[in-house]
Formats: C-alpha cells, sequence, structure tokens
C-alpha cells in the first residue's frame, strides 16, 4: 500500500468533535497536529501552492451528492458526485484541480459518515432512478483511503442499495482494503489509464500502468466490477502506437465481460488551467497540441484530431471485446457519430445508455 | 506603526560622498532627468533628499534619488540633504520614501516591482499582499506578488519596454521561465513593431509552443527564414509585416485548423455565390452550425439572391469543404 508524506495535519475548528477527526490522526501518530481556522490559509514558507504534503480535517458544510455539472454544450453522461474531500497527493501535470482549488493542502471531509444515512435516504426516494456515483472527481478515490478508510464506510452503505452503483476512480494500486471487504455488489473500481509516456512523464506519484492493471485484475478476481477511463488523452506523434500498451496488459490481466464501461476524452481545460499548470509544470509538453475553445469556453483539441483519436482507440479496443460500453466524456452528437458511427444525441439518452450498462453488469 | 515625529538635521554634503547606485531604498526606473534638471537650475532643490549616514562619512540615498541625479548632471558638487538619526529604522526610512513617490508621482510597472522586492526584506508576503499591493493598485494577490517579484529579474532592455508600457505585463510571466537569449529575442520581435497586448499574448504562446513541439529554441523559431524575410522586407509596410507574421506563426501552430479554414475559403470562393451574400462556418468548426450572411437593399433583390441561392450547384456541400480536406490533415 503506497503511502504519501504527510508533514502536518491541521485539523479546522468545528472538526475536532467528528468520528474521522478522532481517527485520521491516530493512524499518523508522528505528524504534527494543529488546531487551526477555517480561514488560516497561511503556507509555510516555501511550501509549493497546492501544499500536497498538509492533511486537513475539515467539517464540510455543503452538500455532499451533487450531480455533475456538466455543460449543456456537450452530451454529458448524468453522473452523480459524493463529495469525500479534494485535492490529492499525486500530482498529474494536467490535473483541473490546479486552478480550481483556491486553497491549498488534502482536504478531507470528516463529517461524511455521519452523513451518510441522509444520502442513503436521499437515493431510496427515487426507487425508479439509478444513481451512478464516482467519489473520484475532486481527489483519487483510494489514494487516501489508508488514512481515511473510506471504503470502510462506503461500501455498506452503496453496495446494498439496488438503485446505484458506487464507482471508486484511482491511479492507485492500492486495493488492499477492498479485497479484504465482504462488500462487492454495486462497486464499481475504476482506473484512469493512459499511454506509458503520459504516465510516466506527466502523473507524478501514481502507480504505474502494470500496477494499476494488476490491481485491477486482483479486485476482478475478488469479484468487483471494473471499468477504465482513457481520459485525458493526448495527441502526439505515435499516441497510438504507445496506447497499445495498457491495451495490451488489458487483454492480458483483464476479463472484459465484467467491465461496466470505458470512457475516452481528450485533454480539455479552462483556460485558467494552462497558465496554473505552466507555473508549476513549466517543461510539459501536453499544450503542444492544437486546441480551440470550445462551445463551453475549454479549449479542447481540433475536432478532426479528438475523433481520429476516438475512433482509433475505439476501434483497437474492439477487436479484443465488442461489447465493452465505450462512451464518450464531455463531445457532441456530431463527434460521436463519426468517431464510433453513432451517437445517443442527447445527455439523457446516454445516461440510459449507461443505466443499463448497470442493470447489465449489476445482477441482482 | 508606532508614530514618531521625523528628526533629520538637515546637512550640505558633498555628492560624492552619496552612492549614487540604485540602492535597497530606490525605486526609480527608467525616468527622465531634463525636466528636474530645468526646474533645479531656476528654482533649486525644493524639497531636500533624505540620507541615512552608513559608516564613515558615506551616506545611501533614502528618498530623492533623481533630484541628486539631476544635481549631479548639472555639475553640483554638494547639496543640502537632510540626514535621518543614527539608529533610524530602514524600514521606516523606506516608507518615508515609498509615501514622498506615491503623492508625487505615477509609478511605473518596473518601479511597483522595485518596491515589492524591497519589501520581502521588511515584511511577509501576506502582508504585502494585503497592504502594499492595493496602495500600488496592483490586484493583491500571490500569483501577481510572484509576477511582479520576478520583473527585476529580467533584463534590462526588457525591463525598459514594460516600463514604457510597449511590453505586456501578462507577457513578462512566460518571459520569465525562459532562457535570457530567447526572452530578449521576443522583446526584440515585440519591439519591432506595434504589437497589441492581445496579439503579444496570443504570439508568445504560439512561439513557446512552437518550440516545444518542434524541440528548438525560441531563438531558432524567430530566426526562421520565413520571420526574419519579413522583418528585412522592404516592400512590406511595418503593420503589413506584422500582420503576416502573426499568419506565418497562427500556421505553424495550427497546421491543420489553418488547413481547414483555407479549404473552406477555397471551397467558397469556388461557388458562384450572389453578390454581398457571405458563409460563415462555426468558430474553429467546433459547433455545428454556419451561418448565411444577406446584404440587400430592396426586397426584390433578397428574392432574387434567394433564387440564385436555391440553384446554386454544390452549396449543399458547404459544411463539408473542411473535411474533405481534413481526411488527411494528420
Ligand atoms: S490523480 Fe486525479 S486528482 Fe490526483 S493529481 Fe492526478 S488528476 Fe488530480
Amino acid at each position: 500500500m503506497k503511502q504519501f508524506t504527510i508533514r502536518r495535519i491541521l485539523i479546522e475548528r468545528g472538526a475536532e468533535s467528528d468520528s474521522l477527526a478522532k481517527v485520521i490522526p491516530k493512524r499518523l501518530p508522528d505528524i504534527p497536529k494543529e488546531l487551526v481556522d477555517s480561514h488560516d490559509l497561511a503556507l509555510p514558507e516555501g511550501t509549493e501552492e497546492m501544499d500536497k504534503e498538509s492533511l486537513r480535517i475539515i467539517h464540510h458544510k455543503g452538500e455532499f451528492l451533487k450531480p455533475c455539472p456538466g455543460t449543456k454544450r456537450y452530451i454529458c453522461c448524468g453522473y452523480q458526485i459524493l463529495n469525500i474531500g479534494i485535492n490529492c497527493p499525486m500530482d498529474c501535470s494536467y490535473c483541473f484541480l490546479q486552478s480550481y482549488i483556491n486553497q491549498p493542502s488534502l482536504r478531507v471531509y470528516t463529517n461524511l459518515p455521519e452523513k451518510l444515512d441522509e444520502i442513503g435516504e436521499y437515493i431510496d426516494s427515487f426507487p425508479g432512478r439509478i444513481f451512478r456515483i464516482g467519489t473520484g472527481e475532486f481527489t483519487d478515490s483510494l489514494a487516501l483511503n489508508y488514512l481515511t478508510g473510506w471504503t470502510d464506510y462506503l461500501l455498506p452503505v452503496f453496495s446494498h442499495r439496488k438503485n446505484c452503483i458506487l464507482e471508486l476512480k484511482t491511479k492507485t494500486s492500492s486495493v488492499q482494503s477492498l479485497l479484504k471487504s465482504i462488500h462487492r455488489e454495486r462497486i464499481v473500481v475504476a482506473w484512469s489509464l493512459n499511454s506509458p509516456r503520459v504516465v510516466t512523464g506527466e502523473e507524478r506519484k501514481t502507480a504505474s500502468l502494470r500496477e494499476r492493471i494488476l490491481a485491477a485484475h486482483d479486485c476482478q478476481k475478488a469479484g468487483f466490477v471494473l471499468a477504465f477511463h482513457f481520459d485525458p488523452l493526448f495527441y502526439y506523434p505515435r499516441w497510438d502506437e504507445d496506447l497499445e500498451e495498457p491495451v495490451r496488459l488489458l487483454e492480458k490481466y483483464i476479463d472484459p465481460e465484467s467491465i461496466i464501461w470505458i470512457s475516452l476524452g481528450s485533454f480539455r481545460y479552462m483556460p485558467a488551467l494552462k497558465w496554473a499548470i505552466k507555473r508549476r509544470f513549466p517543461k510539459t509538453k501536453i499544450f503542444d497540441g492544437e486546441f480551440v475553445t470550445g462551445l463551453d469556453r475549454k479549449l479542447r483539441y481540433f475536432k478532426p484530431i479528438r475523433i481520429e483519436m476516438y475512433s482509433k482507440l475505439a476501434e483497437r479496443l474492439k477487436k479484443w471485446h465488442e461489447d465493452l460500453g465505450i462512451y464518450l466524456c464531455m463531445e457532441s452528437g456530431d463527434v460521436w457519430k463519426q468517431s464510433f458511427g453513432w451517437s445517443p444525441k442527447t445527455s439523457i439518452n446516454l445516461s440510459r445508455y449507461l443505466d443499463n450498462r448497470v442493470r447489465k453488469l449489476m445482477v441482482g | 506603526m508606532e508614530k514618531n515625529s521625523l528628526e533629520s538635521t538637515p546637512v550640505k554634503i558633498a555628492l560624492w560622498e552619496i552612492d549614487l547606485d540604485p540602492g535597497r531604498f530606490c525605486m526609480s526606473f527608467d525616468f527622465r532627468l531634463e525636466q528636474l534638471k530645468a526646474s533645479i537650475e531656476e528654482f533649486g532643490v525644493l524639497n531636500p533628499p533624505y540620507l541615512m549616514e552608513d559608516s564613515e562619512s558615506h551616506y545611501t540615498v533614502v528618498a530623492g534619488y533623481r533630484r541628486l541625479l539631476a544635481a549631479k548632471e548639472l555639475g553640483w558638487s554638494d547639496i543640502v540633504c537632510q540626514v535621518l538619526p543614527h539608529g533610524y529604522p530602514p524600514f521606516k526610512a523606506f516608507l518615508l520614501n515609498l509615501y514622498d513617490n506615491l503623492l508625487q508621482r505615477k509609478m511605473n510597472a518596473i518601479e511597483k516591482a522595485m518596491v515589492l522586492q524591497r519589501l520581502t526584506r521588511f515584511v511577509e508576503h501576506e502582508q504585502i499582499i494585503t497592504q502594499f499591493m492595493p496602495m500600488l493598485d496592483i490586484p493583491a494577490n500571490r500569483q501577481t506578488l510572484k509576477l511582479f517579484l520576478g520583473l527585476e529579474g529580467l533584463e534590462e532592455p526588457i525591463r525598459h519596454s514594460i516600463s514604457a508600457e510597449r511590453l505586456s505585463l501578462r507577457v513578462a510571466g512566460p518571459m520569465m521561465s525562459l532562457d535570457t537569449k530567447d526572452r530578449l529575442k521576443i522583446n526584440e520581435l515585440f519591439m519591432a513593431f506595434k504589437w497589441s497586448f492581445n496579439q503579444q499574448w496570443e504570439a508568445i504562446q504560439w512561439i513557446m509552443e512552437i518550440a516545444s513541439r518542434e524541440g528548438r529554441s525560441i531563438e531558432e523559431v524567430i530566426n526562421e527564414r520565413e520571420v526574419t524575410e519579413i522583418l528585412h522586407s522592404n516592400r512590406m509596410s511595418n503593420p503589413q509585416k506584422l500582420k503576416t507574421i502573426v499568419k506565418v506563426l497562427k500556421t505553424r501552430r495550427f497546421p491543420s485548423l489553418m488547413k481547414a479554414e483555407s479549404e473552406f475559403i477555397k471551397g467558397v470562393s469556388a461557388l458562384p455565390l450572389p453578390e454581398r451574400v457571405k458563409i460563415i462556418p462555426p468558430p474553429s468548426f467546433e459547433g455545428i452550425n454556419y451561418r448565411l450572411e444577406i446584404v440587400f437593399t430592396k426586397g426584390k433583390e433578397l428574392k432574387e439572391k434567394l433564387a440564385d441561392l436555391y440553384s446554386l450547384s454544390g452549396l449543399e456541400r458547404v459544411t463539408d469543404f473542411w473535411k474533405t480536406s481534413n481526411g488527411n490533415v494528420h
């Protein structure tokens, strides 16, 4: 189990009495702890701006379960985000959090366990609907699990509800606690995959491709349903040859029958992110491609480039297995059509398509 | 800060005893002394400069740096100055100069950078952000502070371009991450013509990204024959040169997009469209909606144009003009 460097624990006033706030510091007995106000954001001199080595324990006052904001201008998948914390101890050059968050440190919400009954009741109140829920939007679902024990209290809540799935999205290989858990139903374990060049060059402190796929293999053997996300894809000379490696590893270690979906998405970013990234990673080459302003103001690869990437990768994946639930993340109908030969046309239809994958893969 | 009345002594001091290099209190850059010299010649120095005595009758300028330089250029050998008492806190001396400057004139960006840089010796960044940046009319945040703190490290020609407001401050940020040679080359290119700040901003990104993609230095990208020929052309005016350089850089930065655009224009121009009729594609071909613009003065004219359009063969393929070429852009 990979452990990350944590240099200080900051407990925000108001969080002290949360159950998790008592547990986490005990798991890091030698790390200095400090009680701080929520507005006290000063960083020790010389600390990197994202401050990924401080763990801030927070009593979250906002909603925990929220629909993914998506965008009306592209087709979205209708996902729900379970907000367990924000920021992540790994350090991908392209991570959108670098311009999204305006507060430093790894922030975990310690009143989540206390809120789970409420969330469960909310889900139960829509028996006809399928909630596809993920925790990997603002942080990695498993990276800090060894400290927070997220899986210990999330799995029981979601695995016995028939109208939801919980997707744990990660770039780690930290699956030991999952493997020890008795809960399997309705839990999807998902990995972000990319070319070896992107993994080693842009995804700092993450598990290697091989480690990710081997962890996925272990989870599949233990009865978990899997998902994969080729997102963000980068266009550079011989990108397609490079993507052979993750596909080859999938072919070797994973049974395609229990993959619920594979998403493809190309690198896209809000203009402000570029400079946040360039400040932290001045030598990165991720902006070398031809980016144009999209309908949602994000910059994306020029359309024919995206279509080329999606169609080639989807074709390659389909050679492995026809029925992988491949979908595009935030793309337009014409890009779908030209990449795959079909399009869900609307976000509602894409939601239905993915809900049907849930029905098909999650028996019972 | 505690209130203290300023007790200084007026003393006549020989100019050679005063260190006239820009020192730890200096916040002046890129100034002209002509007007000041004329005023001093006529009326003398109205406000005496403030000095601080270092060891062995050697003085550091606290305030009045320009006045002292002007006096020196006028050939004065001595000048009456106010000398701050021994042990006068340097931070207070710095503030004295800062407030004096803020009252009297508008500071340029490099001078503001000098202020912020010198402040770092006395106070924490947080205090600079909350207290001093608003005073200097600078957006009060960490990133802007970092940008300003980096300005003094830029080479003199670049600092001159910034203080003269010919080089955008926004562009200075990315410049800091470049080698000296590269950023001087960019500065030279931007000073060659009147680039708007937006053009500078786009161009610096294109140049950096072309260099990154092609594994070459920025100097090499700018020294390319295509660019230098335009720079040295005798046939083009400066605005034409600028426009052509922008186009050359954009085409190198976005080869597929520019090819698609030119194919679209080629396709549309091959259509015998009625006069004053335009077909406008979605920006960067990202959306799917095209627009038709018809300019007319009479209803009859409109009807005729619509009839012409209706029977125009090839119009049904207009949305594919750029795609046909694009099947093999990569
Ligand atoms: S793993 Fe995800 S959340 Fe963490 S740095 Fe990378 S992109 Fe950001």
